[in-house]
């Protein structure tokens, strides 16, 4: 029972961050109906950059998150632009999966002759600091992370339904047609959507850095959970993409802490194929299927 | 005598958008029924119900006799009942021909036999002849004009020999010389013995060729008649102009 | 005429590869070319489900190792003594794996294109998670091996070659047949536009699982080749994204949907890859010029060098027959007068 509890915490603590990355996972699906294949390897380039700030300049990675999220979505607008942008539209959603895929092993192979291929972890002070509570431990760092991804997340919610930004990127989730009628301009909402989704990738990766060592290639396992957690919470929903990585975090962290921790990855996958079978759609997605 | 397609207190919706709210009319066999309705009034979310593209949320769908609510695109073809769509689709990667074939419904034993066998070329043959797209044959769909192709896309539902075609908009986005041409074909058809429920926006071309005329408004059907009294109808009026 | 010239390309071809390893080349020719046509065979396989009916796989590596995994895992319980009882087998890992991916592929292809993509990639990822956690089974971390074939060092590669040569003759006569088929028409259907396939009556469901399903088992008898060729197998290795990768780029490279593209992409790629291993060495360039050319050949040559190739020449053909029809210009069916 107390590994069960123990399980629920930590699965709801980590749920943050996944929920993060997940988030601009499936922004930028919505906005593009592409399927960003470097999401993992944008996360782990997050990382890489808040671990640099914080060897050079001792740089806290909570703090470094608005440079490397800025520096991200700046990363995610040329991406889009130079390799996504001259795409045919018919084409385009098959194609996008390779282009995105041939980007990430782009990026992987850049950090590795960056930053070689060792393993890396960002050390704070506070690392190993800890509270007890009621029996149950939580982590510092955890509980910092989850805070700071709510605050993320709190912030895109505002940018997506308080802006205009917001409103003309979620019109062309909606309705892409429509909105190019209403005058919303479809690349730069376009370029836009991608550099917000990249952007939370580099927020995401500053925690994920500190939670886990890390390096080059850590990006596929990343983007694995990743697409279970969209997949599960619906392509295009954010609202989805955080209930579905709340979902599967939490099952995850319970199988570890209850049956092995070998087996909680397949978790993520377990979750995946029961989805396919049950609601292909997954639990707020839109049905993409018909003549319409 | 019993209609060729029930339509039964049908309903559909889109999130909060109800498009069609029990929506009930039939077809009755030998007619060219026009269905038509302002904009938003449901016409195609109520061609996509019935031709098995999307689910109805309530309702009943009977097609000569049989339940087909929950029936499949593929299995409603192989019945008899066939549609073209609003923006001509056609196979673009295959020839004209080969969009004919590929139409011609084949079964488990031909599905390893040749791509094009003698006995396909014969009967698309005849389809491209009455259609005069014989010159086209071979080239491929993607090549032809947007009026040929809506041509093709006529001619291919064609090749099933089919008991009931649903046509959406065909006259949209041609010129004069095609719409005579279409309205010829469906005339001949529909003398041969074949059904037709065509939704249109041209009323000069319903007036001309169909009856009966049902009309739908909101999603849901408010009159049903001849074309003329159609016209004169205050209910019908008044949802054209007050939408 | 015309109609002997496909045929008499493949006989030509095929028997000049069939003598290539009695030319005396040497061994890390021959690797290559051992090399050279896995990849030749598996981006044929790819390309029916791939090209033809138009759903990228990017997880088909999953079945090499699966296909890999079989072939070891038998021969630990069965002894090999004349040496061609692994290559005897490959039919029944092929429909194996063929069985094991049809419901897998009835699962995924319920989906769009580009869920399917990342349906397969995910698979990918169970696949390779599985071979490491299953301990028992595949030896986990610390590999699996078979038994080293006893040919003799000198002709060490000819069996594969040849095996694998066959392997490719097989898989090209099933596309060309598929091609010259109503299979090949309805998969034709299904790419261009599924939902209208639906409307017209198309055995969607059907062809797209044929194609998947011997697909998948000819990529697993590849692995088992290739299990028994390296002798020793990895997880990470018998699983490796990078193959699918390659895969996809040849099939793309060549051409998708057509008969020769994934050959052609095969050999121009792995020439390529040969080179970039010789000059750049370590992995970590290797990958960013990997993934450079993946790029430039997707931006650049979308459809393909083969399909780019047949459309210039016909554009050609026909400008000429435009500028041979004295001063008319010929309109036959290019009208363009109803764009709406």
């Amino acid at each position: 029972m107390h590994a069960l509890v123990q399980g629920l915490i930590l699965g709801v603590l980590t749920a943050g961050v996944y929920a993060l990355m997940a988030s601009g996972q499936t922004l930028i699906f919505g906005v593009m109906r592409v399927v960003n294949m470097a999401q993992g390897a944008m996360v782990i380039l997050g990382a890489y950059l808040a671990y640099q700030l914080f060897v050079s300049f001792g740089l806290d990675p909570f703090l470094a998150t608005p440079i490397t999220t800025v520096a991200l979505f700046f990363v995610g607008v040329a991406v889009q632009w130079v390799f996504l942008r001259p795409l045919h539209a018919d084409d385009r959603s098959q194609l996008s999966v390779l282009v995105t895929f041939a980007v990430a092993l782009l990026l992987e192979g850049v950090m590795s002759v960056v930053w070689s291929t060792n393993d890396r972890s960002i050390n704070t002070s506070y690392a190993n600091d800890s509270w007890t509570v009621l029996g149950y431990q939580i982590t510092a760092v955890r509980l910092w992370a989850f805070l700071l991804s709510l605050f993320a997340l709190g912030a895109l919610y505002l940018l997506l339904n308080r802006t205009r930004l917001g409103r003309a990127i979620r019109a062309s989730v909606q309705n892409p047609e429509s909105a190019r009628l209403l005058g919303v301009e479809a690349d730069r909402v376009s370029a836009i959507g991608f550099g917000l989704g990249t952007a939370t990738a580099a927020a995401a990766g500053s925690i994920y850095g500190l939670l886990y060592p890390f390096n080059s290639g850590s990006h596929y396992d990343l983007i694995s959970r990743l697409l279970s957690i969209v997949l599960l919470g619906g392509l295009g929903s954010v609202g989805g993409a955080a209930v579905g990585a709340l979902v599967i975090s939490v099952s995850s962290a319970v199988v570890a802490a209850t049956v092995s921790p070998v087996w909680s990855e397949m978790t993520f996958f377990v979750v995946l194929l029961l989805v396919l079978l049950v609601r292909p759609r997954g639990l707020f997605g839109s049905t993409v299927r018909g003549a319409i | 005598m019993t209609a060729l397609l029930e339509v039964a207190q049908v309903c559909r919706s889109f999130g909060s958008v109800w498009a069609l709210r029990e929506a009930s009319f039939v077809v009755e066999p030998h007619t060219v029924t026009a269905l038509i309705g302002p904009n938003g009034s449901g016409k195609t979310t109520l061609f996509n119900t019935v031709t098995g593209y999307l689910r109805p949320d309530a309702g009943r769908i009977r097609f000569d006799g049989h339940d087909v609510t929950r029936a499949r695109p593929a299995a409603l073809y192989r019945r008899g009942l066939s549609r073209t769509f609003q923006q001509a689709r056609v196979f673009n990667q295959l020839t004209v021909l080969e969009n004919l074939v590929v139409a011609g419904g084949f079964g488990w034993a031909q599905l390893f036999g040749r791509r094009v066998t003698r006995g396909d070329r014969d009967r698309a043959d005849q389809l491209l002849a009455e259609f005069r797209l014989g010159d086209v044959a071979d080239l491929y769909a993607a090549e032809l004009s947007y009026g040929q192709r809506k041509l093709v896309e006529f001619a291919a539902v064609l090749m099933s020999t089919p008991r009931l075609v649903l046509l959406d908009e065909p006259t949209a986005g041609v010129n004069p010389v095609m719409i005579e041409t279409m309205e010829r074909h469906i005339r001949e058809r529909h003398a041969a013995g074949m059904t037709f429920l065509i939704v249109e926006h041209d009323m000069n071309f319903v007036m001309r060729l169909c009856d009966p005329v049902v009309v739908l408004d909101q999603g849901r059907e408010i009159f049903t008649g001849p074309p003329l009294a159609v016209r004169n109808n205050p209910a019908v009026l008044d949802a054209y102009l007050g939408a | 005429m015309r109609r002997f010239a496909g045929p008499a390309r493949a006989v030509v071809f095929f028997t000049v590869l069939a003598a290539l390893p009695e030319l005396g080349l040497a061994h890390w020719v021959l690797n290559m070319l051992v090399f050279t046509l896995m990849f030749a065979v598996m981006s044929s396989a790819w390309n029916l489900p791939g090209g033809f009916a138009g759903y990228p796989s990017l997880g088909h590596v999953a079945f090499f190792g699966l296909g890999a995994y079989a072939e070891v895992l038998w021969f630990e319980h069965n002894p090999i003594q004349t040496g061609y009882e692994p290559f005897a087998l490959l039919p029944l890992i092929g429909i194996g794996v063929a069985v094991v991916g049809l419901p897998v592929a009835a699962l995924a292809m319920r989906t769009r294109a580009d869920v399917f993509a990342i349906v397969t990639i995910t698979l990918l990822f169970i696949t390779q998670t599985l071979a490491f956690n299953l301990r028992d089974l595949t030896g986990g971390a610390q590999g699996a091996s078979i038994p080293p074939a006893p040919f003799p060092a000198a002709g060490y590669e000819q069996p594969f070659y040849l095996v694998l040569l066959a392997l490719l003759a097989f898989v090209m006569a099933l596309t060309w047949a598929c091609m010259r088929s109503k299979v090949g028409l309805s998969l034709a259907a299904v790419r261009a536009d599924e939902d209208k396939a639906a409307g017209v009556g198309v055995h969607a469901q059907v062809v797209k699982l044929l194609a998947f399903g011997v697909s998948v088992g000819v990529t697993g008898m590849v692995g088992a080749v290739w299990a028994y060729y390296e002798g020793f197998i990895y997880p990470q290795f018998a699983v490796d994204p990078l193959i699918t990768v390659a895969i996809v780029l040849m099939t793309f490279l060549g051409g998708r949907a057509t008969l020769w593209g994934p050959v052609l992409g095969a050999f121009l790629l792995e020439l390529a890859q040969q080179y970039l291993a010789y000059s750049l060495g370590g992995s970590q360039f290797y990958l960013i010029a990997y993934a450079l050319v993946f790029l430039v050949v997707i931006l650049l040559l979308p459809r393909g060098i083969l399909p780019s190739t047949q459309d210039w020449l016909r554009k050609r053909r026909r400008r000429r027959a435009i500028d041979s029809a004295s001063g008319e210009l010929a309109f036959s069916g290019l009208a363009k007068g109803d764009q709406p």
